[in-house]
């Protein structure tokens, strides 16, 4: 370190206020998503128990993290076959309870039906069948993961086994989703609020 | 300074002194100089870096751990406080003209501001992207080091930009160009501290980003061009080393990296790709030619480093050549044809080399 005395406090202070502000806007910027997004409740699907649980926190994979051309229309100019790309997946509330994906693009739709939430993601890979008539889409919304406390993901495992979990997502007016709590058995598990 | 380096010198001045060069006042001022340059970097400064990059560990594992008995908000808390402790220890050892020390309390506050990002991740569940969380991480450190002109911290910046775009690459298998946005600012850094070992960092990975792009460039088939840009960046050292000569010090060690590079991306292509024995022998004699010419340089130039890659790359191809053609009969005799004449032209060298010598040109 070679700065000039007179600069040294002030160029500290700086860096440290510079660095606590870029930390309290990353958590300014969650804290708003999670009380002003849309309440989205996706099913949780089991992943092969023994491979979901690594360490301290629990994979958790959706219907909507692999996307069917089959059953999900998508705009003519959706660029989803290059990893990285976004995706913009429409969700549809269906009668019985419950979202279904109806639609998907690269860019946020233009109309959106009331109702509806529109979730962003990112295309983590690719492929078709060999036939050709079958495109699948591996897609990532960034509400893959849940962090649990050092050694109890054991109890968690066994509910995703027993296809009790369901994720509750709060979506942001720009689709950005974020993982709000999960529901285990009917009942509402959430992280309190940081203050 | 380096202890090989007093070591060397101390015997080069006995033999000066000897000689009746050097006066006996003159040696000990020089050894005394030695010796004071070499408390800049002492022991205490180096366990100073070290003991920051294992508070760094800790409290990433701390982080990991996901200790309940200590509220989320208590435990960011103490992290940003700890973020705020380092920088006033750094001030107050700077103050105190602990220079050294006030680098790793620096590079300790760059350490904690990157677990509070990660415990905020894991406070959100963000899971999005980890290469997010280092980006901004490497952002803040690379701020700190510039702007405090830390040299450790702003290492630190190099190795967090090196991980972001290696998480990029295996989650996405493919290039990652923003790298060099990134390695771009952390060198203008090293350039503008004009700190060496710092330009050194900055060519090691630079040198792995151009071999990566061999592997995911051209369905992961574009190995020529990791070779053809590491032949070109060999040719810009040697002119470089021809026509500025205030800027030797930095043709040197490019010229031992242009040699890493032609040589990772030839290996490649001989033997990862699936060449015809043909084109394997054609590839072998071009990279076997060029590592003699770049021997051949680097023995007239007295470049130890590219010397020593030289070498390395040499053995390495024999060796591979020989696993390769191993085999069939044919094989083994093509194997024992390419040896031969590389001898040969290790004899030649050596003749030419020996020719100089006795010019009164003594080759380093």
């Amino acid at each position: 370190m070679i700065v000039a005395r007179k600069w040294l406090w002030p160029l500290l202070g700086g860096v440290a206020l510079v660095q606590s502000v870029a930390l309290f806007d990353m958590i300014y910027e969650r804290h708003r998503l999670l009380t002003s997004g849309r309440e989205l409740t996706l099913s949780v699907r089991p992943l092969d128990p023994r491979d979901i649980f690594r360490g301290d926190y629990v994979t958790l994979g959706y219907d909507i993290s692999t996307l069917k051309k089959s059953n999900t229309e998508s705009d003519s100019d959706f660029k989803g076959f290059i990893p990285g790309t976004p995706a913009f997946v429409t969700m549809s509330p269906k009668p019985e309870g419950g979202w279904t994906e109806n639609h998907v693009g690269s860019v946020y739709p233009s109309e959106v039906t009331a109702g509806d939430i529109v979730l962003k993601g990112r295309v983590l890979s690719a492929w078709k069948s060999q036939d050709g008539a079958e495109t699948i889409v591996n897609v990532r919304y960034g509400i893959e993961k849940y962090f649990v406390p050092e050694g109890t993901g054991s109890a968690l495992e066994d509910k995703v086994r027993a296809h009790k979990i369901e994720a509750i997502v709060a979506v942001g007016s720009d689709g950005t989703g974020a993982l709000k709590g999960l529901v285990i058995d009917g009942e509402r598990h959430e992280d309190p609020p940081l203050l | 300074m380096w202890s090989p380096y007093k070591k060397w010198l101390l015997r080069d001045l006995d033999r000066w002194r000897a000689n009746g060069w050097l006066s006996e006042e003159g040696r000990a001022a020089i050894v005394a100089d030695v010796q004071n340059s070499a408390s800049a970097f002492s022991l205490a400064s180096a366990l100073g870096i070290l003991a920051s990059v294992l508070f760094g560990f800790a409290a990433i594992s701390f982080v990991a751990a996901h200790w309940e008995d200590m509220p989320r908000l208590a435990r960011l808390l103490f992290l940003l406080a700890c973020v705020w402790a380092g920088y006033g220890v750094a001030g107050w050892l700077e103050m105190r003209g602990q220079t050294l020390l006030a680098d790793a309390a620096v590079l300790f506050s760059s350490g904690m501001f990157g677990a509070s990002i990660m415990l905020i991740s894991q406070m959100y569940n963000i899971s999005g992207d980890p290469a997010d969380g280092i980006l901004l991480w490497w952002m803040g450190t690379l701020l700190a080091g510039a702007v405090l002109r830390s040299n450790p911290t702003l290492a630190l910046a190099m190795v967090l930009v090196g991980t972001w775009s290696f998480l990029h690459v295996s989650e996405s298998n493919t290039v990652h160009w923003p790298f060099l946005i990134g390695w771009a600012l952390v060198t203008a850094a090293f350039v503008w501290q004009r700190w060496w070992p710092g330009l050194h960092l900055s060519a090691l990975t630079l040198s792995l980003f151009v071999v990566s792009l061999g592997y995911l460039l051209g369905k992961g088939h574009a190995h020529g061009l990791v070779a053809v840009l590491g032949v070109l960046a060999a040719i810009g050292s040697v002119a470089i080393e021809k026509t500025r000569f205030d800027l030797d010090h930095l043709a040197t060690p490019l010229f031992v990296y242009a040699i890493a590079v032609t040589f990772a991306g030839l290996f490649a292509l001989q033997f990862f790709e699936s060449p015809s024995v043909a084109q394997l022998l054609l590839l072998a004699v071009v990279t076997l030619s060029l590592l003699l010419v770049a021997i051949a340089y680097a023995l007239s130039k007295g470049n130890r480093g590219a010397l020593w890659i030289g070498y390395m790359a040499f053995s390495t191809e024999i060796l591979a050549i020989y696993g390769q053609t191993i085999g069939s009969i044919l094989g083994t005799s093509l194997f024992f044809l390419i040896a031969a004449v590389i001898v040969a032209a290790l004899a030649y060298l050596a003749l030419r080399l020996a020719r100089r010598s006795t010019n009164g040109e003594q080759p380093a």
